[in-house]
């Protein structure tokens, strides 16, 4: 509000409607703010700040004198224009105004009676003060008086704020146990606004309620004491003009909003970076745009090659303490590696742990169990359970009766679910148990992936189209039957492929088993990967593409291409701090990565040998570190490829030659010279 | 190589692998069925999924000499039959890129 001439602040008389201005602040959570009516040191003032931190020279017994004197000794500045800078739009008047509430909010009170002194702006007015402390004091017919004059005019907004107003008054009057007022309310004010029955029912019930406690729990309301004041005001102040009444923390709210554009802009953002809460790793600072270094943050060289498998590697994953892998492949084995403690990757061990044997055919899955016991395998039709501390087989579970295709462990580590070709989705309990089934599925599995939510199954697979009697126009035209499903793979079969390929997602609500969507697909499906926050599906999809589903929407949010992908299973993963990154494997030996919310590719990652890298894991407990999975026989983690602690630098020197002794070496990056990086032995 | 999963065929009547069910033929694929192998009676397919080709060789046969290749199921490696790369009489031409696939180690699958 720009102060009239006639409003001159040098005039005492109408100086009063600047300094009264309220708490611009009134956190929910009801630290800040407490409605402690502090008198700013004009006597007759009742509604002075309540900040909750009284600065110096605004305590309750200060003199009025003090700020009087103080304040009238600031020189209005005259400024020409309208904005903050000639070439800016940012309004002025709006911007000062909310650097005097933030002044508020910390508690510089004499900062801002300056700053609304010299700019001649007020952050609002004495009607605005007044209506909060009157909501915050539990005036309620002043209130709504105040409402009106603020500008709520629409019926609507009208019928909102009284409805929230006789509620508050309504549930007020159960705390302080005086039902035939609040009787006196649900009747009068509350049920001839003509509110939804069930709700009037609802706010009837809590009449019944044995105590204050019964009646906040099942109010979900937490008292006058509480904050439902603040939160009914901050509930009103929806209908006020936010230039008559600011919302809260404004200035902090728009920083916000900046961070989280610069953090979307930051494509290798792999860093610790809170908008909430306070993060001392937090690289953010409103002094520089944000921008992670790719060189420091994301992890782009191979820091060590695993060697160990005599064939092709097919699956591979991390255990969920991030400190062992597991991985398996056309060898029939599964390995079990342990990667040392040290942050310094030049320093850091390997060893393979457990070689996990016994399987009669090559080895396609993998399944860490949550508390990392048991690690699964799936080799053709069979599931085997391992100990993962002694190596030793457990048991052998022998339900599919073809390849089982994917495994995936409950949230809650209960048990885990199997996929297979056979069409079959087994559940079974962590000891391997069979608890239920899907039955036989319309699909033929290929992988399948548990919602972290605990609410979905995704699917995808092969549809499977039942047998048809050879009736009608069957043979025509179709003197050569295609094959289905990876029909799609074999050009020479996609004349006909069209008909008889049909590949499908299916979501299954995890509960019920019901199939909530059915969508079908073109071309083979090899994984699927769920985010985080289990809104989205990663699928790959052949030829060469993969696609992020929404899962509410059943449409694809997003596409990710350049990697190659026609025959074989491919699989993919989300990676990084905040799951913003795609990694895939790809057909021609090389490492995919993309940002996830663009789409851009970032990285084209070299090093792997002939043939192609079938999967690749995000570590979960490092958002530096990946690995990858190739038929040259080998793993590669993947690192950012320097130290981050700076202190380490002077360790990392001295174990630079007590390193080298023991065969460990930092030339392990690959592409630089030709120094190959070591295996690590089997 | 990389990791792939066996082809699945549909139709009427499904041709699978005798040893392991593995499908490999459709009755919609079939060109003849008066064909003989090393285990009687064999038939000749347009199609043949999940098998892995041998080296082909030349094999004097009773309509002439052919280079052909055996076929092993891909998934328990059984000699199912074999593959015609080429017919050296013309009038053996339609064999060439065609499968055989001996009858004995057939079964009908779903």
């Amino acid at each position: 509000m720009r102060l009239t001439d006639a409003d001159g602040f040098q005039e005492p008389s109408s100086y009063d409607s600047g300094p009264e201005a309220g708490p611009s602040s009134f956190g929910l959570d009801g630290v800040v703010g407490r409605p402690m009516g502090i008198t700013n040191g004009h006597g007759a003032s009742t509604n002075g700040y309540s900040n909750g931190t009284s600065g110096p020279g605004c305590g309750p017994h200060q003199p009025s004198h003090t700020r009087k004197a103080s304040s009238s000794s600031i020189a209005r500045v005259n400024l020409p224009g309208t904005t903050l800078y000639d070439d800016t739009f940012v309004d002025r008047e709006e911007f000062v105004r909310l650097v005097i509430q933030s002044l508020r909010d910390v508690g510089y009170i004499e900062s801002a009676a300056t700053l609304e002194a010299e700019s001649g702006y007020t952050m609002e007015t004495s009607e605005v003060s007044k209506f909060r402390q009157y909501v915050l004091d539990g005036a309620w017919e002043q209130a709504e008086t105040m409402l009106v004059r603020l500008g709520v005019s629409d019926e609507e907004g009208l019928w909102e704020v009284r409805f929230l107003i006789s509620q508050q008054k309504y549930l007020e009057l159960l705390e302080e146990e005086n039902t035939t007022a609040a009787l006196h309310v649900l009747r009068n004010e509350i049920a001839p606004l003509d509110v939804d029955p069930d709700q009037l029912h609802s706010l009837s019930s809590l009449m019944m309620c044995t105590d204050v406690a019964d009646l906040r729990q099942r109010a979900g309301w937490d008292g006058v004491s509480g904050s439902s004041r603040r939160r009914l005001l901050s509930h009103l102040q929806q209908y006020i003009p936010s230039s008559l009444m600011i919302p809260p923390r404004r200035l902090s709210t728009l920083l916000g909003h900046s961070l989280q554009y610069q953090r979307a802009n930051c494509l290798y953002h792999n860093a610790p970076l809170s908008l909430t809460s306070p993060n001392p790793k937090s690289s953010f600072t409103l002094y520089a745009d944000h921008q992670c270094d790719k060189d420091k943050c994301f992890p782009r060289v191979t820091t060590t090659i695993l060697e160990g498998h005599v064939d092709e590697v097919w699956a591979i994953e991390w255990s969920h303490c991030g400190r062992r892998l597991a991985s398996a492949g056309s060898d029939r084995c599964a390995v079990i590696w342990r990667i040392g403690p040290e942050t310094d990757s030049s320093i850091r061990t390997y060893s393979a742990e457990h070689v996990l044997r016994d399987h009669t055919f090559p080895v396609g899955y993998l399944a860490w169990s949550l508390d990392d016991s048991v690690l699964l395998t799936a080799s053709e039709h069979t599931i085997k359970m391992w100990n993962t501390k002694t190596g030793m087989h457990i048991r052998a579970l022998d339900a599919h009766n073809d390849t089982v295709t994917s495994l995936a462990w409950l949230p809650d580590g209960s048990g885990f679910i199997s996929g297979g070709l056979d069409r079959k989705i087994i559940l079974w309990d962590a000891d391997g148990k069979q608890r239920d089934t899907w039955g036989t599925t319309s699909i033929r599995v290929t992988d399948l992936a548990i919602t972290p939510d605990f609410t979905r199954v995704v699917a995808v697979g092969m549809h499977y189209l039942a047998s048809l009697p050879s009736s009608g126009g069957n043979g025509r035209g179709e003197s050569v039957t295609p094959p289905t499903g990876g029909g799609g793979a074999h050009p020479h079969n996609a004349t006909n492929g069209s008909t008889g390929s049909e590949n499908r997602m299916i979501i299954y609500d995890l509960a019920t088993k019901q199939t909530e969507a059915s969508i079908r697909l073109d071309g083979e499906l090899t994984s699927v990967k769920i985010s985080y926050d289990s809104q989205f599906a990663l699928i790959n999809q052949a030829p060469d593409e993969i696609h992020l589903w929404d899962l509410s929407t059943g449409r694809i949010a997003r596409k990710f291409t350049g990697q190659r992908q026609g025959r074989h299973v491919i699989r993919s993963c989300f990676g990084g701090i905040d799951g913003n990154f795609i990694v895939s494997g790809s057909e021609d030996g090389n490492v995919y990565v993309w940002h996830r919310d663009t789409g851009t590719l970032l990285e084209v990652l070299t090093g792997h040998g002939a043939g192609s890298v079938n999967s690749v894991t995000w570590n979960p407990m490092n958002e530096r570190m990946f690995a990858s999975c190739s038929d040259d026989n080998t793993i590669r983690i993947w690192e950012a490829p320097e130290v981050q602690e700076p202190i380490l630098t002077s360790e990392q020197d001295l174990e630079e030659t007590a390193g080298k002794g023991k065969g460990k070496s930092r030339e392990r990056w690959d592409g630089e010279g030709g120094s190959n990086p070591r295996p690590a032995p089997l | 190589m990389g990791m792939r999963y066996r082809q699945y065929l549909h139709g009427a009547r499904i041709y699978g692998c005798s040893q392991c069910k593995t499908h490999l033929a459709t009755i919609h694929s079939m060109i003849s069925r008066a064909f003989n192998g090393q285990h009687g009676r064999a038939y000749l397919f347009e199609v043949v999924v999940n098998v892995i080709e041998g080296e082909p060789a030349d094999r004097q046969m009773t309509t002439g000499n052919h280079t052909v290749r055996d076929i092993y199921c891909v998934k328990c490696g059984t000699t199912l039959g074999w593959k015609y790369d080429r017919a050296y009489e013309p009038s053996q031409k339609y064999k060439e890129g065609k499968f055989i696939l001996e009858r004995n180690l057939l079964v009908d699958v779903q």
